[in-house]
Order: C-alpha cells, then structure tokens, then sequence
C-alpha cells in the first residue's frame, strides 16, 4: 500500500489487507486505508475497484480476506455489520427506485429501513433531509415524474437520513449538468462536516474542490494516499507546455489556447507549467492505464 | 445536517439485536411500503393464467376426470408459481442493500404478505374444477405448495447469486423449463409426477413433502446474508461496470 502524507489521527474507518476477487479478477488487492472526519475522494480509472471498495465498506458484500472497522465496529460478524450499517449511509453507483412511490415515501421507507419506528420523529427527519438536498417542494411528486437529478438527490437524502456517521457515495455526480453538479458539491460539503464521506468519482475537479483527502487506486490496489495538494505536487516539473505533443509524455493534449500540455518526464529547457490534481492522479497511474 | 431522531449509532443493541417488541414494530411499519413495492402485475398475471388453466377443466362436456383436473391443477400451479419467481424483484435493492434490517426478514415479509392471496387463489382454483373431478385435495395441495416454494427459492437464489434487482424475468423462465421439462425427463424411479390411482402416489407424496422441505431450507439459506464470502466468492457475480 502507499501511503504519503498525513493519516488521520483518529480513524473513523479503517482498514488492512482487504482482498476481493470475482473469479479470476482480482477486484481488491491488499488494500489498507484509514479514514478521518471529512470528505475523502477516491479516484481510478474504468475497473480500478473503486466500487468494489465502496461495497466493502458499506457493507454489501463481504471481503475475501483483509478487516475493516466503521466508527469501532467490526462488520466480521453479523451484530458488527448491524452495528455498521446502523452508521451507514450508502448511495450506489446505480441508486434504484420504487417509481410509484412519492419522494417523501421512499425516504421513509428507506428510514423504516434504518429502524426508525417512531413515525413522527421519522417523518420529521425525513422531511429535514428532504429539505436539506432541496427538494422540499417535489416530496409529493412519484419519484418516475422526477428528473435525473432529482432523483440522485432523492438518493442522497435516502443515504443521509438517519444521520448517518460514515457516509458512502459512488460516483454521485455522474449524468448531471454542470448546476446539478454544483449543488450537489454543496451538498457533498455540508454532508462532510462532523462526519466521514467516502466520495468515488472520475471528476478529479470534484475532489479539488470537496476534499480533504485523495485515495487513487487502480488495478485493485491503493497506488496513493494523501491530501489533494500532496497529489498535484507529485506534478511539480513534470508538466510542460509545447507546440506540439511531445512523444515521451505519458499523456498529452491540446489545449484551448493550441499549446499542447504534456504529463510525464520533461525533455531539458521544457517549458514547465503549474501542475494541477489531474495531472499528478495521471501521474499516479500506469501509461496503460492513462490510456484506458 | 444534524438533528438525530433515531437511536444513535453507537448506542449498544440488546445482545440479540432488535428486541421482539422493536421487531414487531419495524414490520408494522414496514407492512404499507413493502405491500406498496410488491410486483402485483406479474403475479396478477400468474394467478390469473392459473385461474384459466384451472377454468379449462369445465370446457369439458362429458364432465372432467379426475386424471385430467390434476393435470389442470399442476399447470396451474405452474403459472402460479410463474408469478411467484418475481416476488423478490426489488428496483430498490441497490439503493436499500446495506440497511439495518435484515434481508431475510424484507423477503419473509414479502412471503406473508402474499401467502393470504395464494391460498385464496389456490382455493378459487379448487372451486373452478368440478366437485366430481377433484383429485385427492391434500395431497396436490402439497404439490403446488412445494411448486409455490420452489419458485420462491428460485428467486431467492437469483437474489443471491445476481446483482440484477429485478431478476424475475430469468427466474421465471427457469421455472417454466424446469416445470415443463421434469415430469418428461425425471427418470421413472423418481417418484415425482405420479398419475391419479397407481399404487406410488402415497410414495410419491412423501417425495413432495421432502421436495417442499428442501425448497424451504434453500429460500432461507440463500435470503440469509453471508457476513464471510463462502467459497472465494464463486456465489456473486461482479457488480456492474
């Protein structure tokens, strides 16, 4: 495992040696993480175990080898995982609906699920999560009648309520335009202060603005581990303007203005640029890998 | 985004969790949404084919011989049971997949919710075929009851094995192959799919009651949530990309 920069002093979640294969796959190899109070963004290409991660510590399929604790309890047994789940929320990469239902009655239902019986405090909790990712004004509207991101925020109130401690999110922004995006980020920030979130996305801009951490993985195993400016200075000098893509950059484009902008190990009197998180994650990642 | 209304995280369970008062009160609350979240088409559809196939026995002029209404009533339960492999469909499974309550008790409320409707469907069936063409009624009330588990455990599996929320559809097809290609291929000592008045029919029965046990005890081991994957992980397909 790599790990660089500052760890959390008190974990809320943390992890050793998690391993998980489907077949002959190997999902998760080895991997061991400590999560402190905050957002933390995990980042990875296409296959990385990024959501098989996210599925092992929310708990909705169990690791081959390896042990982790959420907010002191062990998932290992089956009081554990109660107990974790109790703590939970998870918002899947793929969030599923009952479309009859009204967005207040599947929050509800989901809270029922979280074992709040006591059906005013339930619907008052209810209604604050509803309020608190705006969609206050639509929770008696059936959920197929919302649009795209409505019914995201509709899953993300079904992983807020309860008030959960350690909070799971796969990919939450994904299908939405750049406003929906916006207000989701807003939310990802609100949801991070006082507890731990767990945030897996492609949108390295995502983690440059919401976290305080970055986790990258790629081919089942952590590659880094650090604050989001420890990323962007693995960076530093091995990035460089040019007019045309240079041939041993790991990855080049052109940009805007019609430069190009290259990643990888500088030629001498290259003109070097400011790195950015995107360019130190490429970094990170293996030349096959940048090219998937 | 505070504002606790449930009982806090980190406050200790009783050692065997809920306790039967707060259980109790988890499924009456649950009762309306769970109802709400059934697939009633498909079963619908299943119970009414059911009906129909039963409903055939009084097409028959000369009046309907027992032999026949069994075939009937097997067909029918077939289609019942057609029904029945959607019972566990749940578009909402990602979404609720690590929540407190226990899988096995979400899928037995389903099960109770639908066991009053599949004994008055399995009554009006009865009631379709004429009184004189009736075959002994408790022992193919075994039967279809066995079939009845049967799909049940079928869509558990699937449940178990599928990251696919609704996996209805294919279950539903199993069954069908299943049930139309077993009493053609089940060797002939497998005392299963007996006619009406051959000296095997009370062996046979006790096949079914054995048969209705084994599906049992499949349901609830593939409902019940492994905390350890067994095997290396050969039971789960990988989620999807």
């Amino acid at each position: 495992m790599t790990s660089l920069g500052t760890t959390p002093s008190v974990p809320s979640v943390s992890a050793a040696g998690l391993c998980l294969s489907y077949g002959s796959t190997r999902a998760l190899d080895d991997v061991s993480l400590r999560l402190g109070h905050g957002v933390t963004g995990l980042l990875g290409p296409n296959g990385a175990g990024k959501t098989t991660l996210l599925r092992v510590l929310a708990t909705a399929v169990p690791a081959d080898r390896g042990a982790f604790t959420v907010l002191g309890h062990d998932p290992g047994t089956a009081r554990g995982r109660h107990d974790v789940r109790r703590a939970l929320g998870y918002l899947p990469q793929t969030p599923g609906f009952h479309p009859d239902f009204t967005a207040f009655a599947f929050v509800d239902y989901v809270a029922i699920l979280k074992e709040m019986t006591d059906r005013s405090a339930r619907h008052r909790e209810v209604r604050r999560v509803l309020d608190a990712v705006g969609l206050s004004d639509v929770r008696g509207k059936r959920i197929k009648r919302l649009s795209g991101g409505m019914r995201q925020r509709v899953a993300l109130a079904a992983a807020l309520v309860g008030d959960p401690g350690f909070l799971v999110l796969d990919e939450p922004t994904v299908g939405l335009d750049p406003e929906q995006r916006m207000r989701f980020r807003e939310l990802i920030a609100t949801a991070g202060e006082g507890r731990t979130v767990l945030l897996s996305t492609h949108q390295t801009e995502d983690v440059a603005m919401l976290c305080n951490r970055v986790i990258v993985m790629a081919g089942g195993r952590v590659r880094f581990e650090g604050t989001p400016a420890e990323l962007s200075a693995r960076a530093a000098g091995r990035v460089w303007s040019s007019t045309q893509r240079h041939p041993g950059a790991k990855a080049g484009w052109r940009t805007g203005t019609g430069a190009f902008r290259n990643v990888g190990d500088p030629p001498d009197g290259a003109s070097l640029v400011e790195p950015t998180l995107e360019d130190g994650y490429l970094l990170t990642l293996d030349a096959s890998e940048v090219a998937a | 985004m505070r504002g606790v209304t449930r009982p806090a995280a980190d406050e200790p369970l009783p050692a065997a969790g809920l306790g039967r008062h707060a259980v109790g009160g988890l499924v009456r609350a649950l009762v309306l949404p769970v109802a709400r979240g059934l697939p009633w088409r498909p079963l619908a559809a299943g119970g009414t084919l059911g009906l129909l196939i039963a409903a055939g026995t009084r097409l028959h002029s000369d009046g309907v011989q027992p032999w026949l209404a069994l075939l009937h009533l097997r067909a029918a339960a077939l289609a019942f049971g057609l029904g029945l492999a959607f019972l566990l469909d749940d578009p909402a499974r990602h979404t609720t997949a690590t929540v407190p309550v226990r899988r096995l008790l979400r899928a037995g409320l389903r099960v109770a919710l639908v066991a009053p409707v599949a004994v008055a469907w399995w009554g009006a069936a009865v009631l379709l075929v004429p009184a004189e063409g009736r075959p002994p009624l408790g022992d193919v009330t075994l039967e279809v009851a066995a079939t009845a588990v049967l799909a049940l455990a079928a869509a558990a599996a699937a449940v178990r094995l599928w990251e696919e929320p609704e996996p209805g559809q294919a279950t539903a097809a199993v069954v069908l192959v299943t049930g139309v290609a077993a009493p053609l291929l089940m060797p002939g000592r497998w005392t299963l799919f007996v006619r009406l008045g051959v000296d095997r029919w009370d062996e046979a029965h006790r096949a079914w009651a054995w048969v209705l046990a084994g599906a049992v005890l499949v349901w609830v081991a593939c409902t019940v949530e492994p905390v350890r994957r067994p095997l290396g992980g050969w039971s789960r397909s990988s989620p999807r990309p």
